[in-house]
């Protein structure tokens, strides 16, 4: 009792899924994803700006400092400078026997006879007082009493003049026969212009240079930048050739720092060729074996075949090209060894499809135990890990009497970049002698066998150890004796 | 059984249906999702098949709204990919079993008879009741090893009351699972087949294998021997 021609109706859709499914990962390998947010800033940029920040605290600090430190030595000279006037005041005056103060007849400077000079000059003392003439109504402080040998110098002083520095310097002036004295301060005040003026050139002269500087040595960071970047543009350049097909991959040398990357574009650009090759392929492969089927068909139909004859002939054929469109399909999915593999851990996926197949066979009651070593890595897609361990487990609970065995364990040199992986599958049936192994792997091979058991998710996983560059061995369970799979992913 | 099919494929829908009718299954049909979400929800279904790739709501989407709604009969999703990873996808999402299409339709009605056997906790697929033997994929019955000859509808009958042998059986639960919605609903009918089951079966009517519960229904009242 056939009903197998309302298979058609669903073959429709698996046909659909042959175009779509392998031409997706391609795909989407070529579109770039949308930017989310903003672009980020430039490398150039980003230096540019880090410099300018480093360079102007720098120069603006320096600044500063010399500003200050002149400032302050410009303070000591004028300190200097006045105390020198106190002392050729000091030399200059005398104090006659009645103990009146008797002031040089020429100051020491032209100034403290000039009115408004901004230099001036006073003494105070008990029942002395005298201003240079330059002094006179300028209401300067000049009534500070010191003792004899003290000085001070404060500034800038707001009078009504505005801001002047002042020196004061007390002395004992002994008179008559030396056992008189009369102790008296001496002033000497400076507008603060003098200082001001002083300043300002400084100042100019100061900050002219270290803009000058910045500016040079920010063109200077702009050289360097563009030169230390020069290699990253030339990737850009040369990948960008790649793209438009003028050269197979990034050639010649470039700085150590990026021989990384240009190697890993290298690898990437080769293996996604080498994709797109197999996708040709596989499509080119698909299509030609469907043909075959299709031949029959339409010649058996030509030759005006019907009733029984032609029934079977087309459930023989809608099989095969079912098995076709299967294997073919599993086939393009496998990705096999990529540059990029992502470690798998098994147990997580193991556990899912055991779950699922513990619906699907809960009628058999199975008992699958997992021996897996933590360490254990599958370096691939998650896709080709789900096909090993699905079609594996399926077969063993397929075939099992009540138990099916996982073990994984990390195989090949410890400190490889991809450790390797050994995966064995063992059930308690009947098993596969020794001498049907050869030709089970053969039908695998070939997937184009109706065989069942052991079909076409053999075929898959034989692909897919295949594309890892592994190996597929079968023989019996030494702890359960049914049928023992094992497999084996070299390390790299 | 009453059993849901959603497939959005026309001729495959209608062929399967056709199919699964001639089976003896009393069959809800929708076209998308939607549809067989309201036929999930509003129907006493016994079993359901819904194919992945549905319009307006995903199989998949289907199969979770369904069983939060605390729906429990069996699943069996139909899918076009036959990949692990969907596979796995499939069944997490509450589905019994999966088929890939293109599949025979006698794999499907063994999944299908294996589902609801399992869900009324039989494991194997010949029912024994003492005596009486159910052959749930021959379609055959048997009374102390002696065949017995069953029409179509006698079977279904038999059928439904074996699986849920032990338990009281409602004229309505069983009109509902077992007929059509355009069937003749007159519960005189139900008491003919069960008379005629109890002469088939017990013709010298010392098992009883068939109770009344007056007023309520029936029950099969012989005890599951496996």
């Amino acid at each position: 009792m056939s009903l197998r021609t309302e298979v058609g109706g669903g073959s429709g859709e698996s046909a659909l899924s042959v175009a779509s499914t392998p031409a997706q990962p391609a795909s989407s390998a070529l579109e770039r994803p949308p930017a989310r947010g903003r672009r980020p800033v430039s490398l150039q940029t980003r230096s540019l700006i880090a410099a300018s920040m480093a360079l102007f605290a720098f120069l603006g600090l320096s600044g500063f400092a010399l500003d200050q430190a002149f400032y302050e030595s410009s303070l000591q000279q004028l300190r200097d400078r006045l105390q020198g006037y106190v002392w050729s005041y000091l030399s200059g005056s005398d104090v006659t026997v009645s103990g009146r103060l008797v002031l040089p007849e020429f100051p020491p400077d032209q100034r403290f006879d000039r009115p408004q000079s901004g230099l001036y000059a006073g003494v105070s003392g008990k029942n002395v007082s005298w201003e240079s003439p330059s002094a006179l109504g300028r209401n300067l402080p000049f009534e500070v009493q010191l003792e004899p040998n003290q000085t001070r110098f404060v500034g800038p002083v707001e009078t009504n003049i505005g801001g002047v520095f002042v020196f004061s310097q007390g002395v004992d002036y002994a008179y008559g026969d030396g056992s008189k004295s009369v102790r008296l301060t001496f002033h000497i005040a400076e507008h603060q212009s003098a200082l001001e003026r002083q300043m300002q050139v400084f100042r100019r002269t100061l900050w002219t240079w270290v803009v000058i500087l910045g500016l040079m040595l920010l063109a200077v960071q702009l050289g360097v930048l563009r030169w230390s970047l020069t290699p990253l543009r030339k990737v850009e350049r040369d990948l960008a050739r790649v793209e438009r097909g003028e050269s197979e991959q990034l050639p010649g040398h470039y700085p150590r720092e990026l021989e990384g990357l240009t190697e890993t574009l290298n690898d990437f650009i080769q293996s996604e060729r080498y994709q797109r090759t197999r996708y040709r392929n596989t499509l080119a492969d698909l299509a030609h074996s469907l043909k075959t089927p299709l031949a029959v068909l339409r010649n058996q139909l030509d030759s005006g075949e019907d009733g029984e004859r032609l029934r079977r002939l087309v459930d023989e054929q809608v099989g095969r090209m079912d098995q076709i469109v299967a294997y073919q399909l599993s086939r393009g999915a496998t990705s096999g060894h990529t540059t990029f593999a992502a470690a798998l851990e098994l147990v997580a996926p193991a556990e899912e499809i055991v779950r699922s197949l513990e619906k699907v066979y809960a009628a058999k009651n199975v008992l699958c135990e997992f021996d897996i070593d933590p360490g254990a890595r599958f370096h691939g897609e998650r896709g080709d890990l789900m096909e090993l361990l699905g079609n594996l487990l399926e077969n063993g609970f397929k075939w099992c009497g009540h138990r099916v065995l996982l073990t994984a364990r990390r195989a090949g040199p410890i400190g490889a970049r991809r450790p390797g992986l050994e995966l064995l599958v063992e059930d308690d049936g009947p098993g596969i002698a020794p001498d049907q192994v050869e030709h089970v792997l053969q039908r695998g091979v070939r997937g184009d066998e109706q065989v069942k058991g052991h079909g076409i998710g053999l075929a898959i996983v034989q692909d897919v150890v295949k594309a890892q560059r592994g190996q597929l061995g079968i023989d019996r369970s030494p702890e359960l004796g049914g049928a023992r799979f094992t497999i084996k992913l070299l390390a790299s | 059984m009453r059993i849901l099919l959603v497939e959005d494929e026309a001729p495959l829908r209608e062929t399967l249906a056709a199919r699964l009718k001639r089976e003896g299954f009393a069959v809800d049909l929708a076209a998308d999702g939607e549809e067989g979400l309201y036929f999930g929800r509003e129907m006493p279904v016994d079993i359901a098949v819904i194919d992945l790739g549905l319009p307006k709501m995903s199989g998949m989407e289907l199969v979770a709204a369904l069983r939060k709604d605390g729906k429990k009969f069996p699943i069996l999703i139909l899918t076009a990919r036959s990949s692990w990873q969907d596979k796995v996808e499939g069944l997490k999402s509450g589905a019994d079993d999966y088929l890939v299409k293109p599949f025979h339709v006698e794999e499907l009605l063994a999944r299908l008879n294996a589902l609801v056997r399992r869900a009324s906790g039989w494991t194997r697929a010949v029912l024994e009741c003492g005596p009486i033997a159910l052959d749930t994929t021959a379609q055959t019955v048997s009374a102390s090893g002696q065949q017995v000859e069953l029409t179509s509808y006698e079977y279904k009958v038999l059928e439904y009351l074996i699986l849920h042998a032990g338990e009281l059986v409602s004229k309505a639960d069983l009109t509902e699972h077992i007929y059509q919605q355009d069937f003749d609903r007159d519960s005189n009918v139900l008491e003919v087949f069960i008379g005629r089951l109890r002469k088939k079966l017990d013709p010298d009517n010392v098992l009883k294998p068939i109770e009344t519960v007056r007023g309520r229904g029936y029950r099969f009242a012989i005890p599951r021997s496996n």
